[in-house]
């Protein structure tokens, strides 16, 4: 089969959420010299790309960007990461380190972050929920990390987001950006939160990042 | 006019002496009397006192025998974590695959986890205010219930790869709600609320909510009506256009709407049942008293001559909001300077 055609066939089976169909088109792909670059370009990107449009129209719900998420990690793994020798395909050198604030115990959304931004070449550090702002801020540090994304389903842990700048601030780190993630905040302002972004979804986070690696 | 009389009066087309004013305020009220939540979500007693008093603080029209939304997962064998001052959360899914279902068993809802907390105070609002308000007690969609029991992620990707099964745990959360909502009404709750934030556009597409959640929401309401509660309420966050119009085929004659919905959207789009919303609740932590007002006055002009409409908030309140701001709502909604 045409190798377009295969593309075309990987970026619908990821957007239906057909893991194992993703899986068997990237395997054919790769058997037929199809680089690893193209088909990261061509289909998750492409994929993402189709995502990203649903998710600005407000069609896009959590089960169909979960599926899609799985079908585009089972082709990371299971495809691209043996080929490549687990050097992750990376087109930026950026790191977030991002985590669920202390106090809360949702982790579903920062899954989705993290499969969406690993898919789109960023170094993600997932340090769990229920952290604490000095952790984040510790990590981030260590790690070299150009960003912090902290989520929260809870408006009681809001006080807990404020922390993490503070923290920041007072170890002298002014080139981390802190942004924010969740369901009850969307209600609130960047300056209610002290933070840099409050992202609507995941994607509204990416366009953030590569608006701001563009400055 | 009493305020059971005034919120009735929505439904039947009376006109009532004053606006009726719906919140939804649960464990505030606790930290408003000086209790922790955890007290609240803990103690019935402690529950009605701190609902009945922050009622007649406020003076809004409404009481709730109301702790938390793991209620129903604690009571089949969920662990939770309890918060000093916080609502309890989940330790652990207490369903790790679906054949293990045959394990679980159904609730005895007068001594099963703090199902008899929230009866007891369903009771006890009930003793004291008699008819005079409506005591709304609330229980768990099917959906959201299975989904506390697998923990979310895996009960989301076993609806899609495990239909028929997830089925057989939808057909068992709806029994283990039909069971505790029930004797939470005869308890003296005159209504239940079914919240159910899993249901909601934002988590499953609205085609899942009618093919998995519909019925059986329309076989609870059924059966509550029948032990007498005179209002089927549902409470979904989020985009809820897409279900809206399909409330009404599922026994729904009031529904809680939050932000992302228009007040007049809803209005068209729910032929006829009442809706009630939707300011957003975090504005009653970062606003101020004259922009609350603002906002309510706002909500007010767009339901304007539409009838159907019950002013409130689209969810809870939340426990860090500042009082002034709920009583600016209040005063504002009853039309008072």
């Amino acid at each position: 089969m045409d190798v377009a055609f295969q593309l075309r066939d990987l970026v619908e089976a990821i957007i239906k959420g057909e893991a194992e169909a993703a899986v068997v088109i990237a395997h054919s792909l790769l058997q037929q010299d199809i680089p690893c670059e193209s088909i990261i370009e061509n289909g998750l990107t492409e994929a993402l790309r189709f995502l990203d449009t649903k998710c600005t129209n407000e069609e896009f719900n959590l089960l169909e960007i979960m599926l899609a998420g799985r079908a585009m990690v089972s082709v990371l793994d299971e495809v691209i990461a043996p080929r490549l020798l687990f050097n992750p395909p990376l087109s930026s050198n950026k790191t977030i380190v991002i985590g669920t604030i202390k106090g809360d115990i949702h982790d579903l959304g920062k899954q989705i972050v993290r499969t969406l931004f690993r898919a789109r070449g960023f170094r993600v550090i997932d340090i769990g929920k229920d952290v604490e702002p000095v952790d984040f801020v510790r990590v981030a540090i260590i790690e070299g990390a150009s960003y912090i994304g902290v989520s929260s389903l809870l408006t009681l842990n809001i006080p807990f987001i404020r922390e993490i700048k503070r923290i920041l601030r007072n170890e002298g780190v002014n080139n981390i950006k802190v942004i924010a993630g969740g369901a009850a905040i969307q209600q609130a302002r960047p300056e209610d939160l002290d933070v840099d972004y409050i992202a609507k979804d995941a994607f509204d986070a990416l366009h953030y990042l590569n608006r701001d690696l563009k400055e | 006019m009493t305020s059971f009389d005034r919120v009735m009066s929505i439904f039947t087309g009376d006109i009532p002496d004053l606006r009726p004013v719906v919140p939804q305020i649960f464990g505030f009220t606790a930290r408003l009397n000086g209790y922790r939540v955890n007290q609240y979500v803990t103690d019935g007693k402690v529950l009605a006192d701190s609902q009945l008093r922050t009622r007649r603080e406020m003076g809004y029209d409404i009481l709730y025998a109301f702790a938390d939304l793991l209620v129903e997962a604690e009571a089949v064998g969920c662990k939770l974590h309890y918060n000093e001052d916080a609502y309890p959360h989940l330790l652990a899914p207490v369903l790790q695959d679906l054949d293990s279902l045959e394990d679980l068993p159904l609730p005895n809802p007068e001594k099963d986890g703090r199902m008899p907390v929230l009866i007891e105070a369903a009771r006890l609002l009930r003793g004291h205010v008699r008819n005079e308000c409506i005591i709304a007690a609330c229980v768990v969609g099917p959906i959201t219930l299975a989904s506390h029991l697998m923990g979310i992620e895996r009960f989301l990707y076993k609806l899609i790869d495990e239909p028929a099964k997830v089925n057989k745990l939808l057909d068992y959360t709806e029994k283990v709600v039909e069971i505790y909502g029930s004797e939470l009404l005869r308890a003296g709750a005159h209504c239940l609320i079914v919240f159910d934030p899993v249901s909601s556009p934002d988590v499953i597409p609205s085609s899942y909510f009618l093919k998995f959640e519909s019925e059986r929401l329309k076989r609870l309401y059924k059966h509550f009506s029948f032990l007498g509660s005179p209002i089927s309420w549902i409470s979904i966050a989020g985009p809820t256009q897409r279900i809206i119009p399909h409330y009404k085929e599922s026994g729904i004659n009031l529904a809680t709407i939050d932000y992302e919905v228009s007040i007049s959207e809803a209005l068209s789009l729910s032929k006829g049942i009442v809706i009630n919303g939707n300011l957003k609740p975090y504005d009653f932590v970062s606003d101020n008293p004259e922009d609350i007002k603002e906002k309510t006055e706002a909500c007010l002009r767009e339901a304007e001559g539409r009838g159907s409409f019950i002013i409130g908030t689209g969810c809870e309140i939340p426990l860090e909001a500042r009082p002034d701001n709920i009583m600016a709502f209040v005063q504002a909604s009853r039309g008072l300077q």
